[in-house]
């Protein structure tokens, strides 16, 4: 079973995803910040398939975790969404540049999230 | 011994025969004592209304999320891309408590939420929800509203659920006097009319703020169904700047290489700031052929301009300009000159390579401290 | 001295002082009227606009953010963190580490993967030397720059370097000992969007006192107003004077002074008036001054706007000496300030600042503290002569007294009505009784150390106190 970490403090987006991936069988584990996130990776060492997370977020901010998480020597790779609302292209290529391996704006289509997410996770196995 | 109505009497001839300066301290204090009351008392009203307020949030939150979850994210027929005819749950949701108008309004805001969060079938069978649940009523019915937050809050409802409004009940908001309504009410209009959703290009006078094309840049740039037109129409014909200014965002943002004639000759304006943008944008699009005509202006031109056509040669990076540039970065005496010349000369690196490095071994310690700040990928601007 | 010379004495005193007392009560009751205007539209306004559409857009201007640093190793990290976590699509962060004898460019280098660059720094406001300047070699941290520079003993020197090096044509003024809203940064830009004629060349926002708000790694967890005497009479001070006051003025277009705690500047503007003057004693309005002033030279149609939002969280002093420090150095600069640019004062050239802000903050800013003090001389002499009528004087006092906690009260209760801030009664209530008590404790403290500021400024007496203990208080208030 793949497991995948949702970074997101939007109130209702972890609800949408929580169902949408809830389809696959997935484990899913929701933070809602930057702090609880590198807590919760550092917790189960990295022990994810994919992550999940938006950009602007309190105590640390999307790019500092997809840099912790590409940056990261030891271990198996993790694949990383981002899924934000910020639509600067600017924003989207600091994100590619750190690693990111695919981004979705908001809203998001749900048929397309899930196949993303099921070919990332294929690609990373 | 004073009995009490004496005391008063004594006290109101006291006052009476008072000097004026105490008589208006007087009364004055008494209405500071009394104000000051009164704002205690709407403090504690107010605290505690939006106290019980936020207890009935709590409960009513987790129930529509729910009902929600249940009816719509969970099922499986709209997990494609295509338009599925799905039934709407109505039934679900036909409780007591969505009887109440606070009650309706909270719904309507989630549902909003929600399709800020996700579109395709499920977002429309958002939608269809709002519709069947009888909601849009309710936005109508805000709509006709004396009060123009209200209004405004029934637009954004109607916007975000993409519902129709008849052209009668919305051209006079865009004529409203509120400039907040009229504003809002015609980024409804460009994007819920059918015909001609751009007309207020050709009759607004005053100017576009830049809060409005944020929003409106927002609605032309992410609904499918409006049919771009040749910006070139208002480049070349409006006389509103703002409009101009904005087309010319649009014309970038559409790289639309059919507007660049407009665009060239908006370079003979006498407005130097619209000229700045118009030379923005050409680099933008990277038109190769307008750099001469550039070029054969940039002696008579302000700084911001110049510094425009500068940022022009690095992003077209013809190769053509690498002299010019070359003598700017040398010559100039303004800094902020000589490191946009650099940068550009950096951009066209692909035809200066050589010439580059000879900069970097012969200039002065300035002039390579900027070869050097332009070449370090670390640093953006 | 004879009695009927005293008599005539008492008559022109009483009536200066009615005239000055109506003009400032009237003053105040139009600000209060001006300000629930001004702040009940910006809450009707925020409600339909939603911030994060500019989050979205491509054509969000872009902003500078400008933090000084002098010494401030204990937090740095933190701070500069969450400085990263603002919501906002184009900005950049530029730390400037103003001498610091501590470790904080360590920590610094070493937590944000820090990499000496050469930087085309261009001097367009002169400061001290710059060292060095970094950048992270972590793209993750691209929108930091590290500045370097030799201690210039003042935060101006320290904000002129970085406003040097920043790219954007806004910039964000803040301490690095303050804390900041997530939106601060789309807050403090939408005025200037919204605005369809003017050049809005600053704007500023609510600022409030940290002491008892709980903080986590540098985001605040929970608003709660001071616990100490001290600062909450401060904080009652600031929702006076930012909620009541400066918004009130904002509605009319006269607002006096963006505070240097936070605010947004027109970086255009304010380097062709010359930056921060590192010698003045209050640096942030000395420079809106001078932005007006070079505005009003080159006819640029300006405004300052306001925002009632509360966007920052400063420390505040808990001491008596540290507080009266702070209060001193403010009455000198307002003094510096007064003298330097007197030319403006009722000059019809410089349009409102010349004809209202002006005269407003000489007489009822500066003068303030004086009368006072020489109301409080004369009513003594009286008293030790036995020439007072009590109880004339205890009802007027009576009446200033209710007066001035209607007015601070009216402030809570605007901003109560907007923003609800505070979670529970009893704090609210805690707030609502410190004006009781600010005539006979807080405000006396205040008019004698502007009266020392004041002294100071005649005397020219030297600043032995630099950057320091200008923040001094901070360890103090990380002691308790």
């Amino acid at each position: 079973m793949h497991k995948i970490l949702v970074i997101e403090d939007d109130e209702v987006m972890p609800k949408i995803f929580q169902r949408i991936l809830h389809k696959e069988n997935y484990q899913l584990d929701h933070v809602v910040n930057g702090k609880e996130a590198i807590q919760k990776l550092e917790e189960t060492n990295y022990g994810y398939d994919l992550i999940i997370t938006d950009i602007m977020m309190p105590y640390a901010n999307g790019f500092e975790i997809l840099s912790r998480v590409k940056s990261r020597k030891e271990g198996k790779p993790i694949a990383v969404i981002i899924v934000s609302n910020a639509g600067n292209e600017d924003m989207i290529l600091e994100g590619f540049k750190l690693g990111a391996d695919d981004f979705l704006k908001k809203p998001v289509i749900p048929g397309e999230l899930l196949i993303r997410v099921k070919r990332l996770l294929m690609q990373y196995q | 011994m004073k009995t009490i109505p004496a005391f008063i009497s004594a006290t109101v001839d006291q006052f009476r025969y008072a000097p004026l300066v105490i008589q208006i301290a007087v009364i004055f204090t008494a209405v500071a004592v009394s104000m000051t009351a009164i704002a205690y008392i709407s403090i504690l009203l107010n605290r505690y209304r939006s106290h019980r307020r936020e207890k009935k949030l709590a409960a009513l939150h987790p129930l529509i999320d729910e009902l929600l979850t249940e009816h719509i994210l969970m099922n499986e027929e709209l997990y494609t891309d295509e338009p599925v005819e799905a039934t709407v749950p109505v039934g679900v949701f036909d409780k007591p408590i969505f009887e109440k108008k606070w009650a309706r309004q909270v719904l309507i805001q989630r549902l909003m939420q929600y399709r800020d969060n996700v579109q395709g079938a499920m977002g429309d069978q958002l939608r269809s929800l709002y519709i069947q649940l009888g909601l849009d009523k309710d936005s109508l019915k805000k709509l006709k509203s004396s009060r123009w937050d209200h209004k405004i809050q029934a637009l954004g409802e109607l916007t975000n659920m993409d519902i129709p409004i008849a052209d009668v009940i919305i051209l006079p908001l865009t004529n409203s006097r509120n400039r907040e309504l009229r504003a809002t009410a015609r980024h409804a209009y460009i994007k819920l009319s059918k015909n001609e959703p751009f007309k207020f290009f050709d009759v607004a006078t005053e100017p576009l703020l830049l809060w409005d094309q944020v929003e409106l840049f927002r609605i032309i740039s992410t609904t499918d169904r409006i049919s771009i037109p040749n910006f070139a129409q208002w480049i070349t014909y409006s006389s509103n700047k703002s409009i101009i200014a904005f087309c010319l965002k649009l014309v970038e943002h559409y790289q639309q290489l059919s507007a660049v004639p407009a665009v060239v000759k908006l370079l003979d304006t006498r407005d130097h700031y619209l000229r700045a943008n118009a030379i923005n944008c050409l680099g933008k699009l990277r038109i190769e052929s307008v750099e001469d005509k550039l070029m054969s202006m940039y002696d008579s031109q302000p700084h911001h301009c110049r510094t425009e056509i500068l940022k022009a040669f690095g992003r077209i990076s013809s190769g053509k300009q690498v002299d010019f540039l070359r003598q700017e970065f040398l010559h100039s005496s303004d800094f902020e000159i000589r490191k946009h010349a650099a940068k550009s000369l950096i951009n066209n690196q692909w035809a200066a390579s050589s010439l580059i490095q000879e900069l970097v071994d012969t200039a002065t310690r300035e002039n390579k401290l900027i070869l050097k700040h332009c070449m370090n990928p670390l640093i953006k601007f | 001295m004879d009695s009927t010379f005293w008599e005539m004495l008492r008559n022109i005193f009483e009536a200066g002082t009615f005239i000055y007392g109506a003009v400032l009560l009237g003053t105040y009751a139009l600000l209060a009227l001006f300000s629930i205007i001004a702040v009940r539209s910006y809450a009707k306004k925020g409600e339909s606009q939603q911030v994060d559409i500019l989050l979205k857009s491509p054509l969000a201007p872009g902003i500078t953010v400008l933090a000084p640093a002098y010494n401030e190793g204990l937090t740095i990290i933190y701070n500069v963190r969450s400085l990263m976590t603002l919501v906002y699509p184009r900005y950049e962060i530029i730390v400037i580490n103003d001498g610091s004898t501590d470790n904080s460019l360590e920590q610094l280098i070493e937590a944000f993967e820090l990499v000496p660059v050469d930087f085309a720094y261009n001097v367009k406001i002169p400061t001290q030397p710059v060292r060095k300047i970094y950048k992270s070699s972590n793209p993750a941290y691209a929108l930091l720059t590290v500045i370097d520079k030799v201690n210039g003993k003042s935060k101006a020197d320290a904000v002129n370097a970085g406003i040097n090096a920043a790219s954007y044509d806004y910039f964000v003024c803040t301490d690095v000992d303050c804390i900041l809203h997530e939106h601060t940064l789309m807050e403090l830009i939408k005025p200037v969007m919204q605005e369809p004629h003017k050049r809005v060349i600053a704007t500023g926002a609510t600022l409030r006192i940290a002491n008892s708000c709980e903080f986590d790694e540098g985001v605040m967890t929970r608003m709660r107003p001071p616990r100490q005497l001290l600062p909450r009479f401060q904080e009652v001070e600031y929702i006076r004077a930012f909620v009541l006051g400066k918004m009130g003025w904002s509605l009319i277009n006269c607002v006096p002074n963006v505070s240097g705690g936070l605010g947004l500047f027109d970086k255009e503007v304010a380097i062709r008036s010359g930056g921060y003057d590192f010698s003045s004693f209050g640096e942030d309005m000395e420079l809106m001054t001078r932005m007006c002033r070079y505005a009003s030279d080159n006819k640029i149609d300006y405004a300052i706007r306001y925002v009632p939002r509360t966007l920052c969280w400063t420390e505040a002093p808990v001491t008596v000496r540290i507080f009266g420090r702070q209060r001193t150095r403010w009455a000198r600069g307002l003094a510096q300030l007064m003298h330097a640019h007197f030319s403006m004062f009722l000059n019809p050239g410089y349009g409102r600042m010349g004809m209202i802000i002006f005269p407003y903050n000489f007489f009822f800013e500066l003068l303030a503290p004086l009368v006072e003090a020489i109301g409080i001389i004369f009513y003594i002499t009286g008293a030790v002569l036995g020439l007072i009528n009590w109880p004339t004087a205890l009802l007027l006092l009576l009446f200033i007294y209710t007066y001035s906690v209607m007015i601070t009260t009216l402030a809570i209760l605007w901003d109560q009505l907007t923003f609800r801030y505070y979670k529970s009664w009893r704090e609210v209530i805690y707030l609502c009784a410190t004006p009781l008590m600010e005539m006979f404790i807080y405000h006396p403290l205040i008019v004698f150390f502007s009266l020392r500021g004041y002294f100071h400024f005649l005397t020219g007496k030297k600043s032995s106190w630099g950057n320091m203990q200008r923040r001094g208080f901070k360890q103090q208030a990380t002691a308790h």
